[in-house]
């Protein structure tokens, strides 16, 4: 069962359209990687399936149950969120801010302190939160989120602040939550920071949604180019001459964008002109560059 | 489970641990009591009607500007927090619903104003027994519109939150609060005793006025007088905290 779905969800500012069209479909107890560059809509999406933001066109269903200012309170319940800066009163310790959000929300200690302990902010309690690092308001923030026992969490860029171990914490972190059944959306403009701790993505480019789907869905959608070891790569370039677009490197010939049927009536047509063939190959892509391929060079 | 009115105003008032709203709900009405004495004492002046003298020179132009005034900035303060870093997103994705949250934000404002006047009851005491040597004590009628000054202040409290949860701007607020302490004191002067039921700033002051024979007040403590009052603040609050809470229940948070 899907936790999110959504259904053309758009918002528009007069002519400008700021997210279009967007079918999400997030499955319970995943961690979903919502990708995208800066200002691609991620934080708009997000704040509209949090009714934040009232969608332009569009539904957003949340377990089942429309999500809308009918009855967002009633679902906001079961949801912990995280958009763009953490919360907290400056003036107040984190300690404090958390009995706030104890008393308004009607938790018990127990589940303040586990939400304490996930973050690991239990030795910064006493601190008043205007003394925190960016890294610390996050935690306290993440913990806020964590505190009501949700069973979907939607963090914005929680990663924002923190220091490389910092950020595996929070991958951890989001894994084991996922691992009991809590769905975790989290947004990052930078794959590498939630790549290792995702099993589900959405590509975001221009408010469009470029992919999306599982891990390896996602290789799947981004064809890697075959590479065809030969002696004479020129000649059998030659071979393929304006019918693909081919690229000699070294001993190489690279052909991108070809799916395995095309891959084999080409080796069959390189054989059949009697061009030396002793290797085909697919060549091996990381997730950042199935990344790169999907948002044309991270430049969308 | 739908958090209950009593424990988001617990978390309101949790909120204002360490805030700067004490000191003005503390300073604003000592300096006014003890400046209106001062004046007294300098211009060597004998209270000629005792206790009733001293509540007039405390409370009259207290009651016109500095106290309308105070109650924008302490909603102003309030607020202040709300709009900060992710605060706003936080408070908006709680299952608070809004009408609590303006509520909340309504009687927390409201209790540090009636804070305000119980500091102000207390200092015309101590400067009366202590710097004047007054007999007796303050009559029952100032205890009485004390307390109707702690309902007083509610409709203003709602308006100035509304104001301060609309706007991120701290000075905006406070600057309608002082232009609706100027109309209610020309309305007040020119008699319009219809304004109370119009203009929450125009109550506040009126209420302040009572017993005290100025600005239209027949310096007596009516019955009729005192539910006025009651019935124009119970109206005027509910009516801009439901305006508020469907204003607020539409909007959307920034993008």
């Amino acid at each position: 069962m899907d936790t999110v779905t959504t259904v053309n969800l758009t918002k528009s500012y007069g002519r400008q359209a700021v997210v279009q069209g967007l079918d999400l479909r997030i499955p319970q107890g995943c961690v979903y990687g919502f990708l995208g560059p800066n200002g691609s809509g991620k934080s708009t999406t997000m704040k509209m399936l949090l009714s934040l933001v009232q969608p332009s066109a569009g539904e957003v269903h949340i377990m089942g149950e429309p999500m809308n200012r009918r009855t967002r309170r009633r679902q906001l319940a079961r949801i912990g969120s995280l958009i763009e800066a953490p919360p907290g009163y400056g003036h107040l310790t984190g300690g404090e801010n958390l009995r706030l959000v104890q008393r308004s929300l009607g938790l018990d200690e127990a589940q303040v302190n586990r939400a304490v302990q996930a973050v690991r902010l239990d030795k910064q309690l006493d601190k008043k939160v205007a003394n925190y690092s960016l890294g610390m308001k996050q935690r306290l923030g993440i913990a806020m989120a964590l505190a009501r026992e949700p069973r979907l969490l939607i963090l914005d860029e929680p990663t924002n602040g923190l220091d490389p171990a910092g950020i595996e914490e929070i991958r951890e972190l989001l894994r084991r939550l996922a691992s009991r059944g809590v769905t975790v959306m989290v947004s990052s403009h930078l794959l590498g920071e939630i790549d290792k701790a995702a099993d589900h993505f959405g590509i975001l480019a221009e408010g469009r949604l470029l992919f999306q789907g599982s891990r390896e869905q996602l290789f799947a959608a981004a064809v890697p180019d075959v590479l065809i070891d030969t002696p004479e790569p020129r000649q059998a370039s030659a071979v393929l001459d304006g019918r693909l677009t081919t690229r000699v490197e070294g001993g190489s010939l690279r052909i991108g964008g070809i799916d395995n049927r095309v891959t084999a009536r080409v080796v069959a047509d390189l054989v059949g002109a009697g061009a030396p063939i002793y290797g085909v190959r697919r060549e091996e892509q990381s997730l950042e560059d199935v990344f790169m391929t999907l948002t044309a060079g991270g430049r969308l | 489970m739908t958090p209950s009115l009593s424990a988001v105003l617990g978390t309101e008032l949790g909120k204002l641990k360490r805030s700067l709203s004490w000191s003005i709900v503390v300073l604003l009405p000592l300096v006014m009591v003890f400046a209106g004495s001062f004046m007294t004492l300098v211009s060597q002046q004998q209270l000629a009607d005792g206790w009733h003298t001293l509540w007039l020179r405390s409370v009259v132009f207290y009651g016109l500007f500095p106290l309308t005034l105070g109650l924008g900035i302490l909603a102003s303060l309030v607020w202040r927090p709300e709009h900060r870093g992710g605060n706003w997103n936080a408070l908006m994705s709680t299952p608070v619903p809004t009408l609590r949250i303006v509520l909340a934000k309504t009687l927390a404002i409201a209790l540090l104003g009636a804070v305000m006047q119980l500091v102000l009851l207390i200092a015309v005491v101590v400067t009366g027994k202590l710097l004047f040597g007054l007999p007796g004590l303050l009559p029952p009628r100032y205890l009485l519109v004390t307390a109707l000054l702690v309902v007083a202040v509610l409709p203003v409290a709602a308006v100035q939150s509304a104001l301060s949860m609309t706007f991120r701007s701290f000075a905006a607020p406070v600057a309608v609060a002082l232009v609706g302490a100027g109309i209610a004191a020309v309305a007040l002067a020119a008699e319009l005793g219809g304004v109370i039921f119009v203009l929450p700033h125009a109550l506040t002051a009126r209420a302040t006025q009572l017993a005290t024979g100025t600005f239209g007040d027949s310096g007596q403590l009516t019955a009729g007088g005192s539910l006025a009052i009651v019935c124009a603040s119970a109206v005027l609050t509910l009516l801009v905290v439901a305006l508020a809470t469907r204003f607020q229940e539409r909007r959307d948070v920034r993008v």
